[in-house]
């Protein structure tokens, strides 16, 4: 199931487990030349998911370069690509049926293994993204150095090669003004906060990635287990939050919730931070019992189908046109 | 990824007044990436390493700047199957070791003759 149709906890929204692999003796796919990333690619392709029985049986091959800007959009916003590979050229994707799983060719590392799941199951999403790192394996040699690890191009996924993330939605922690200090104490023990999509993105609608810093050094298991402690503390002080804004701020807090969803009813025109900031809020409202939202879509499927790469899809809109499209989208389906 | 090229574009300023820092790199030489064609100045200016090889052939600053990013420059999670059982036999000694050392220290002389008797015979089952 797509991560943001499997929402059972309010605060945790999905966990995610990305490994980078990279085949032995051949440049990483920034050092090579397009002919050579094509000859690459189809060598990687060939000898995955052709050789390989368990893949092929479960899992769907897209060639990007044969895909329209539109369906690549669609894949980044079901995570099942990276921002980097909507645009450039030789990328490639095996996707599994249910689209918890999707296996990058020729991002920035030859391989890139992802599992997504909605909800709190980081364990469960490595051991199912260790397994097919094996079946993987078994079709090729990786680059692999017994001091270094799995070598990647950048040096700040070596060593593991493991990212694991877990993505969160904190709106009291950010409304009560906790959260910058939070971000700041746990930075210091090798884990990142950032926003929705990753690296350099703001945390808009208050959604924040918890996710390992190091690579190296540690178990897989031990990196793991490192995030889990920051995710399980921030949760238990997100519904601390949230239990006192109720008790001591009960009127203001039903007020933001309703007039957050008056403005999604009924805007003609809405910008994205805007969009993000009041679904955040009628998500708030949503996971505390004060609102009950039966539209078509849940605030969380609103916030990534309204941002502004997702609205525009490959057509030219300029930022008016959005706007409009925008509110037209949440009016309909909220 | 983007705070370590910030590193990187800091380092490339302190080149500019020539600074001792770069100095201190522990990567000097001209050598290149016989895979991938790359130098050490390429890494310097993009953070990227080029292919697999680079980690040793510049093996000095690969260890180097791992150990900035990650406090460490040694591997301890999972091996590949392929890449041989000599590793992982390596890595079995150093924990029943590990643990030998513990036994010992707590006086537990039972658990130590245990660990001390697996020690022995997986040593003798492979040259290491």
């Amino acid at each position: 199931m797509i991560w943001y149709n499997d929402l059972n906890d309010g605060i945790i929204v999905s966990s995610r487990i990305r490994l980078a692999r990279n085949i032995d003796k051949t440049p990483f796919p920034a050092a090579l030349n397009s002919k050579d990333k094509e000859k690459v690619s189809k060598k990687l392709r060939a000898s995955i998911f052709e050789s390989n029985s368990t893949l092929s049986g479960d899992f769907e091959l897209y060639d990007l370069d044969k895909l329209s800007r539109k369906e690549k959009i669609s894949m980044l916003e079901e995570h099942l690509i990276s921002p980097q590979m909507v645009d450039g050229s030789g990328h490639s994707v095996l996707v599994n049926k249910n689209k918890t799983m999707s296996i990058m060719f020729m991002e920035e590392d030859h391989i890139r293994l992802q599992v997504i799941m909605g909800g709190y199951c980081l364990d469960e999403a490595f051991d199912l993204a260790d397994k097919v790192d094996d079946v993987i394996e078994e079709s090729l040699t990786y680059a692999f150095d017994e001091k270094f690890g799995y070598l990647t191009a950048c040096p700040t996924n070596a060593g593991t090669g493991l990212r694991a993330s877990v993505m969160m939605h904190l709106p009291a922690l950010t409304m009560t003004g906790n959260i910058s200090r939070i971000i700041q104490s746990v930075s210091g023990m090798g884990i990142a906060v950032r926003g929705l999509y990753g690296e350099g993105t703001e945390a808009e609608g208050c959604m924040y990635q918890i996710s390992n810093q190091i690579t190296m050094g540690l178990t897989e298991k031990e990196i793991i287990e490192k995030v889990k402690a920051v995710v399980n503390k921030l949760s238990e002080m997100e519904s601390q939050a949230r239990k006192s804004l109720k008790e001591n701020h009960s009127l203001e807090l039903e007020d933001k919730v309703y007039r957050a969803y008056g403005i999604l009813k009924y805007a003609r025109s809405i910008a994205s931070a805007e969009a993000k900031s009041l679904l955040s809020d009628v998500m708030l409202g949503q996971n505390m019992g004060i609102i009950k939202c039966d539209g078509k879509m849940t605030p969380i499927e609103l916030m990534v189908k309204t941002a502004p790469s997702v609205i525009a899809a490959g057509k030219d809109l300029d930022p008016a046109a959005r706007d409009k499209a925008r509110a037209e989208l949440i009016r309909e389906n909220i | 990824m983007d705070l370590f090229s910030e590193l990187f574009d800091m380092f490339d300023g302190f080149d500019m007044f020539s600074s001792p820092y770069v100095q201190k790199s522990a990567q000097k030489d001209n050598k290149v990436c016989p895979v991938c064609g790359r130098s050490w100045a390429d890494f310097n200016k993009t953070g990227k390493f080029g292919c697999g090889e680079c980690y040793k052939t510049f093996a000095a600053g690969a260890a180097q700047v791992l150990r900035q990013v990650h406090s460490s420059a040694e591997h301890a999670g999972k091996i590949p199957s392929k890449s041989s059982a000599g590793i992982k036999v390596k890595r079995r000694l150093e924990e029943l070791r590990r643990q030998l050392k513990e036994a010992v220290a707590k006086e537990d002389y039972e658990t130590a003759a245990k660990l001390h008797s697996e020690i022995k015979s997986i040593e003798g089952g492979v040259s290491l």
